[in-house]
C-alpha cells in the first residue's frame, strides 16, 4: 500500500482555511448543548447567542475578505475563489436574517425553539462549503446535508396539515431531483474513466480531472446525458421551470422564516453551484449548454410572471415570482457561457438586492402574520399604511426593489444583467425579460395598492366567515425590530444610488 | 459464466425495482425490493467489490428494509382509500415511455462513430487499475476514507445530526416553554 500517497492527501487536509464554516457548525452544536444542559436559558439566551454568533462571524468574514486563503485544498475536495468567499459572506447574512424572521416567528407559535436556530446555521455552512466545492463527493455531500435540512425546516411547523403536506412534496421532489443529480454525475464518471478515450482519468469525480476529460471528448454522448441530468437536477434548486412544480405548495406550507431560506439561500446556493460548473468542468460543452439553458431560461421567466399573476396568498406570489427571478438570473448565467465575464458580478449584485428585498418583505410579514402562518392573503394587507405605516413603507421599498423601480437596488440588479445579456447578444431573451419585468410590476403593485390604496370594507353579513379580514396590527415594534428592518430597506435604497465595486466593473 | 451470471443478476434487480413500483400491496413492495437489493449486490461481488457486497446485504438489504417492514406493519397501509391513475397521468406516462423509447431508438440507430451507444461503451481491450488510486480491499478503502475524503466524510456526520433533530424535532409536542410534552401519566 502506498502510504506516502495517503500521507500527502493528509497532510492537505488544512481544517483553518474552512474556519467560517467551522465555526458556523460549531455554533450550531453549542446552541443545540446549552439546550440540553441549561434549558431555562432557552428563550433569552440562545436567540441572543445565535444571532449574536452570526454577526461576530459576518463581520471577520468581511474584514478579513482580501486575506483569505484562495486554491485548491482538501485533495480537490474544496477550490477556495474570491466568488466562494463573496458567498460565504452572502449565506451568513442570508442565515442571520433567516434566524432574525424565525425569532419573531417562533415567539407566536409552540414550536422547538433552539433546533429552529442550529438547523438554520448548520444548513447555512453546508451550503457555503457548496459554494466551493470542486469535486463532485463533496458537491453531493454538501447539497445533501443542505437538503435534509431542508426536508426537516419545510415541515417544521408539525400541527400544521399545510406545512407538513409541503414537506412531504418536496422530500418526494428533492429525491427526484437527487436521483437525477447522482445519474447524471455517475454517467461522467463512467465516461471518463473509460480507458479507450483520450485523456481519461481513474478520478473522473474531480472537477479538474473531469475539465481535462471533457476538453478532449466534448460531443461524447455519456458526458452530454450525464451534464443534462446534472443541470437538470440543478435546475431543481433554483426553480427553473420544468421543475418548478414543487414551489408553491412548499413554499406556502413552510413556516415564514424557512421560506425566506429557500427562496434565497436555496436559489443562491444553485446559483453558485451552476457558475462553478459551467466555468469548470462544463465549459467546453458550451454549443449544448447554451441552447439547453436559454430555453429555460426564456419559458422560466414568462411562466414565473404569468402564474404569479392569478395568486392571492402572498407566499405563492413570492414563489411564483422567485421562478421569474431564477430566469433573470439564468440571463446572467447565459451571458456566462457566452463569454462575458463579469456576468459573474452582476449575477452575485442581483442575488444580493433579491436578498435585502426579499427579507425587507418577509420581516414584514413575520411581525404582521397571526398564527395561521400558511394563509396570508392580499386582502390581509389592506390599510397597512393607515395602520403601520413604518412597515408598509419598508413593505413597498422591498417590493418596488424586486419589480425594479429606478432608485432601488432591484433597478441597477437587472440593468447589468441586461447589459451582461446585451454583451452577450442575446437579444430575443432579452426581449422577453423585459416584458417579464413589465409583466411583474403588476402584481407587485396589486401588493402595494392593498396595503396603500384599498380601503373596500367587505360589509360583515356578506363575508360569511369565509373573507380574509385585514390584520389587526395590535402590537407596536420595539427599537431593534426597526432597527434592522429599517436596515434593511435602507440597503435597497442605496445599493440603488451606490454599487460601489459593482457599479464600476462593468463600464 | 460471468457474463450469464451478469445478467442474471442484472435481471433480477431490475425486475425486482419494476414489480416494486407496480405492486399495491407494501410488504410485497418490500419483498420485491429485497430482492432488487440483493441482486445489485451480486453484481457488487462480480465486480469484486467485497465490502460493498457486505454492506449492501447488511445496512440496505438487512437493517433499512427491517425498518421498511417495521413501519408497514405499525402504521397500517391496507386501511387508506385505493386510487386510481387518472386519465391526465395514464397519458403523461404514455407520453413520456414514448419519449424514452424514441430516444432510445435514435441513440442506438444514429450512424455517427462518436455518438452511437455502443461505440461510447465500447470496453478497451485491455483495462489496468494503474489509475485507480484506492482498489477495493477494506483497508484502502479505510485509507481513503480517511485521507483524501476526509471533508466529505466529516460533512456526512453532520447530514446524519441535522437528520436526527429533524426526526425529533418533527416527532415531539411542545409546550407553550418549549418543552416536550409528557406523554402518559407519569410512573411513580
Amino acid at each position: 500500500m502506498n502510504l506516502e500517497a495517503f500521507q500527502a492527501f493528509a497532510a492537505d487536509n488544512q481544517w483553518g482555511v474552512l474556519w467560517p464554516e467551522l465555526s458556523m457548525a460549531l455554533l450550531a452544536v453549542l446552541l443545540l448543548v446549552i439546550d440540553l444542559f441549561a434549558a431555562p436559558l432557552r428563550k433569552s439566551v440562545i436567540p441572543a447567542l445565535a444571532l449574536g454568533g452570526q454577526a461576530v462571524i459576518l463581520v471577520i468574514l468581511v474584514l478579513s475578505f482580501g486575506c483569505a486563503a484562495v486554491g485548491d485544498y482538501f485533495s480537490q475536495m474544496v477550490n477556495l475563489t474570491t466568488l466562494g468567499q463573496v458567498f460565504r459572506v452572502f449565506f451568513v447574512l442570508t442565515s442571520l436574517l433567516v434566524c432574525y424572521v424565525g425569532w419573531v416567528y417562533l415567539q407566536r407559535q409552540n414550536l422547538p425553539r433552539t433546533e429552529f436556530f442550529a438547523l438554520t446555521i448548520m444548513i447555512a455552512a453546508g451550503m457555503m462549503i457548496l459554494g466551493n466545492a470542486s469535486n463532485f463527493v463533496m458537491l453531493f455531500v454538501a447539497l445533501e446535508t443542505v437538503t435534509i435540512g431542508f426536508y426537516v425546516m419545510v415541515a417544521y411547523a408539525r400541527h400544521s396539515p399545510y406545512s407538513l403536506e409541503g414537506g412531504l412534496k418536496y422530500l418526494i421532489m428533492g429525491a427526484l431531483s437527487t436521483s437525477l443529480l447522482l445519474f447524471g454525475i455517475v454517467l461522467l464518471y463512467g465516461a471518463a474513466g473509460n480507458p479507450s478515450l483520450p485523456h481519461y482519468t481513474g478520478d473522473g469525480l474531480s472537477y479538474a480531472n473531469l475539465n481535462n476529460f471533457i476538453v478532449a471528448n466534448p460531443d461524447n454522448l455519456l458526458v452530454l446525458v450525464g451534464a443534462a441530468l446534472v443541470l437538470c437536477a440543478i435546475c431543481f434548486k433554483i426553480g427553473a421551470v420544468p421543475f418548478q412544480i414543487w414551489i408553491p405548495d412548499v413554499y406556502q406550507g413552510a413556516p415564514t422564516p424557512v421560506t425566506a431560506f429557500l427562496a434565497v439561500g436555496s436559489k443562491a446556493a444553485g446559483f453558485v453551484v451552476l457558475i462553478n460548473l459551467l466555468r469548470g468542468p462544463f465549459a467546453a460543452l458550451e454549443a449544448f449548454t447554451f441552447p439547453l439553458l436559454a430555453a429555460i431560461c426564456a419559458v422560466t421567466i414568462l411562466f414565473g410572471n404569468l402564474t404569479a399573476l392569478g395568486q392571492r396568498n402572498v407566499k405563492r406570489v413570492i414563489g411564483m415570482s422567485g421562478i421569474a427571478h431564477a430566469g433573470y438570473l439564468l440571463l446572467g448565467v447565459l451571458a456566462l457561457i457566452k463569454g462575458v465575464d463579469w456576468a459573474v458580478w452582476a449575477i452575485v449584485f442581483y442575488l444580493f438586492t433579491y436578498l435585502f428585498g426579499s427579507f425587507a418583505i418577509f420581516g414584514v410579514m413575520a411581525h404582521l402574520a397571526g398564527p395561521d402562518d400558511e394563509n396570508q392573503e392580499l386582502e390581509h394587507y389592506q390599510n397597512l399604511a393607515k395602520n403601520q405605516p413604518f412597515l408598509a413603507g419598508v413593505l413597498a421599498i422591498g417590493l418596488g426593489s424586486l419589480a425594479g423601480i429606478p432608485p432601488l437596488a432591484g433597478f441597477i440588479g437587472k440593468l447589468l444583467l441586461f447589459i451582461a445579456a446585451f454583451e452577450a447578444r442575446l437579444y430575443s431573451l432579452l426581449g422577453v425579460a423585459i416584458i417579464g419585468v413589465v409583466i411583474s410590476i403588476y402584481y407587485y403593485f396589486g401588493w402595494i395598492r392593498e396595503a396603500y390604496f384599498k380601503t373596500l370594507e367587505v360589509p360583515p353579513d356578506e363575508a360569511s366567515g369565509e373573507t380574509a379580514r385585514p390584520y389587526p396590527h395590535p402590537r407596536s415594534l420595539s427599537l431593534a425590530h426597526r432597527l434592522l428592518l429599517g436596515a434593511l430597506a435602507a440597503f435597497t435604497v442605496l445599493l440603488g444610488i451606490y454599487q460601489g465595486a459593482f457599479g464600476s466593473s462593468p463600464f | 459464466m460471468e457474463n450469464f451470471l451478469f445478467y442474471l443478476f442484472s435481471v433480477l434487480t431490475i425486475l425486482g425495482a419494476l414489480l416494486l413500483v407496480v405492486n399495491r400491496n407494501a410488504v410485497n413492495g418490500a419483498m420485491f425490493m429485497i430482492i432488487s437489493l440483493i441482486g445489485m449486490a451480486a453484481l457488487f461481488l462480480l465486480l469484486e467489490a467485497y465490502f460493498l457486497f457486505i454492506l449492501q446485504i447488511l445496512v440496505y438489504a438487512g437493517a433499512v428494509m427491517v425498518l421498511f417492514l417495521f413501519i408497514v406493519m405499525l402504521i397500517d397501509v391496507e386501511k387508506g382509500p385505493k386510487t386510481r391513475p387518472d386519465g391526465l397521468t395514464i397519458a403523461a406516462s404514455i407520453v413520456g415511455l414514448a419519449l424514452l423509447l424514441l430516444g432510445i431508438i435514435a441513440v442506438f440507430t444514429t450512424d455517427s462513430a462518436t455518438s452511437a451507444l455502443p461505440e461510447v461503451t465500447k470496453l478497451p481491450e485491455a483495462a489496468s487499475a494503474a489509475g485507480i488510486p484506492f482498489g477495493t480491499s477494506v483497508r484502502g478503502y479505510g485509507y481513503g476514507l480517511f485521507t483524501k475524503y476526509m471533508l466529505p466524510f466529516q460533512v456526512t456526520g453532520f447530514l446524519l445530526l441535522i437528520a436526527m433533530i429533524g426526526v425529533i424535532v418533527v416527532s415531539k409536542k411542545i409546550t407553550a416553554s418549549g418543552d416536550a410534552e409528557k406523554e402518559g401519566p407519569k410512573k411513580a
